[in-house]
């Protein structure tokens, strides 16, 4: 599982960019950036280097910020491997709240995330059916 | 570290009892020799009064005692700013000492005027005021109103100055500042709008530094507020906070403040006369009903005002408090005539929306803003909320779920269908004079 930060943001010009330029200045790497929308607020979502630190960073600044648990694993870059691990999660009954993919650098493989409510099952079951699962150590 | 008292510790202490524990007798023969004194004034300097007397048909002599107050004219904030800025002087202007004024959001501002016993009348307002709250002379008081012409900042320094006490003369804004005094000076007491005390209790208590305070009293007016409003400045900064009411036109700050009973606004009403009418037909509401309070000003030199409309809201109660003073009681503030919305034929004041707003159980912050607009010839009431990070979730449907309780919360009480809007937090102004509640865009 890995740590994900969760920022809450008006639907307005530029207030994703207040949110990295914060991270900038605090000099926290962003691995990855979703962002889910409604017509007013979007919640953005980011994998960085340093979850603790940005999160006190972006209090520190007003933003709203959680820290939220999530599922991340590594899929081989093949046809057919985000529909397996699906399909697993599917068969174990595990439903799926949100889910985005990163690319880490270099030569490693792209990474899915998601959330779920349920994770000690989902674990438990992509682990059975071989999903190799990543830490915060692996990015 | 300090701590609010509890009522059952509470020494109450009374200022000036021989006035503020008055009989009934005595007080009416003291109102009485006043307005009978103002009312000659008035007429034999202020032109605009005297003529607003003869059109009634009434002379200084018709008015023997305070049983005929309902004879005089009334005074609206339309006939200040057509006499702006001095033309309601009853003294020469020499002997007007300062101004202050309002904060006037539409239009000129409104000025009042004092002379030196106006503005040392205003500061033993005050004074009592804060004698009502538990301070003396040995309390040193954080005042973070605005100093300026808003009357905020300067009467609560009057007020501290008459006490005795040590004011630190703060003015607004810059709050990590604010907070760095009120520490390092060790204030026991601070003054400021009730919104931007509880910004400030939030930001101290998000700093860690609530036991460091020595903080024990909050006085607080300028804004309707509400109970959950002073409870939860209370229970964050464990302290006892004050409801302090005045209006600059009247005086400023200090002319009604509750007491440790906080069972109404205790009215100076040697100073500061009021009566509660029926706001259409101007009769005069019985005890517990609400009106709009009107004020004559009995002792004022400067700019002495008869029977002028609030446009405040509220009810008044003439029984001894608990507290033992006979000054009588104006229930907390309803809303003011003018912050009332009609809104698709519903009566609505802000201050229901931040009662709704705190009944949720601290799951949503009582920083909001109503926009009234208009669609399609239908008002729509949209309510700005605030939102913090015990009410954030990751996931859109938690807050959308939120948005949707906080709408059905809203509609029960104000009795209106409501768009909630969450916004991020901070955005919604903090008030350093009044807060803005209310935006409308309707061109009625």
């Amino acid at each position: 599982m890995i740590q994900q930060l969760s920022v809450f943001v008006e639907n307005q010009p530029g207030s994703i960019m207040r949110v990295t330029s914060e991270l900038t200045d605090a000099k926290i790497n962003i691995r990855a950036i979703a962002s889910f929308d409604t017509p007013e607020f979007a919640i953005l979502r980011l994998v960085v280097d340093q979850p603790e630190r940005a999160k006190d960073d972006l209090t520190s600044k007003g933003f709203v910020v959680r820290l939220q648990k999530v599922i991340s694993v590594e899929l081989k870059d093949e046809k057919g491997n985000l529909n397996q691990m699906l399909e697993v999660l599917a068969k174990g009954g595990i439903s799926i709240n949100y889910i985005y993919s990163f690319v880490i650098r270099g030569d490693k493989a792209p990474v899915m995330v998601f959330n779920t409510d349920d994770y000690e099952k989902a674990e438990k079951v992509l682990k059975e059916a071989g999903v190799k699962l990543i830490d915060e150590a692996d990015l | 570290m300090a701590t609010g008292v509890a009522k059952e510790n509470w020494v109450e202490r009374i200022r000036d009892p021989k006035i503020e524990c008055m009989s009934k007798d005595e007080m009416t023969a003291l109102q009485s020799k006043r307005l009978v004194d103002v009312v000659n004034r008035v007429y034999d300097h202020v032109e605009f009064y005297r003529k607003k007397m003869q059109d009634l048909g009434v002379e200084p002599g018709d008015v023997k005692g305070i049983e005929d107050i309902g004879k005089l004219p009334f005074t609206t904030k339309e006939d200040l700013r057509e006499n702006y800025p001095f033309g309601l002087l009853a003294i020469p202007k020499k002997d007007v000492i300062r101004v202050q004024g309002t904060s006037g959001t539409t239009g000129k501002l409104t000025l009042a005027s004092y002379s030196q016993k106006d503005v040392d009348v205003w500061g033993e307002c005050v004074a009592r005021c804060l004698t009502m709250a538990g301070l003396t002379d040995e309390d040193i008081i954080h005042v973070c109103y605005g100093y300026g012409l808003f009357t905020g900042g300067m009467g609560l320094d009057f007020g501290a100055r008459a006490l005795g006490a040590m004011a630190i003369p703060m003015s607004a804004g810059n709050t990590k500042r604010q907070m760095m005094c009120m520490e390092d000076f060790g204030a026991t007491a601070f003054a400021c709008t009730p919104s931007y005390a509880l910004y400030l209790a939030e930001s101290i208590q998000e700093a860690g530094l609530v036991d460091n305070m020595k903080i024990k009293v909050g006085i607080h007016g300028a804004e309707p507020w509400t109970e959950e409003m002073r409870k939860k400045i209370e229970n964050i900064l464990k302290i006892n906070c004050f409801d302090i009411y005045g209006l600059c036109e009247i005086t400023g700050p200090g002319v009604a403040q509750d007491c440790i009973y906080h069972a109404g606004l205790h009215i100076h009403h040697d100073h500061f006369y009021p009566e509660v009418l029926d706001p259409v037909t101007h009769e005069a509401c019985a005890d517990g009903e609400t009106g709009e309070l009107v004020f004559t000003t009995l002792s004022k030199e400067a700019m002495p005002l008869l029977r002028y409309r609030t446009k405040d809201l509220t009810s008044i109660d003439h029984s001894t408090c608990a507290c033992g003073r006979t000054l009588p009681r104006i229930s907390k503030f309803t809303g003011r005539t003018d912050d009332m919305k009609v809104i698709r034929g519903v009566n609505v004041f802000p201050t229901q929306v931040e009662t709704a707003l705190l009944s949720m159980g601290g799951a949503v912050a009582p920083h909001y803003l109503m926009i009234v607009d208009r669609e399609d010839n239908l008002d729509v009431l949209t309510v700005m909320v605030e939102v913090d990070e015990s009410m954030f979730s990751d996931e859109i449907r938690k807050l959308d779920a939120l948005r949707n309780k906080i709408g059905t919360v809203l509609k029960q009480a104000l009795g209106v269908s409501v768009k909630v809007k969450l916004v991020e937090p901070k955005t919604i102004q903090r008030s350093e004079g009044k807060a803005v509640r209310v935006i409308d865009n309707r061109n009625l």
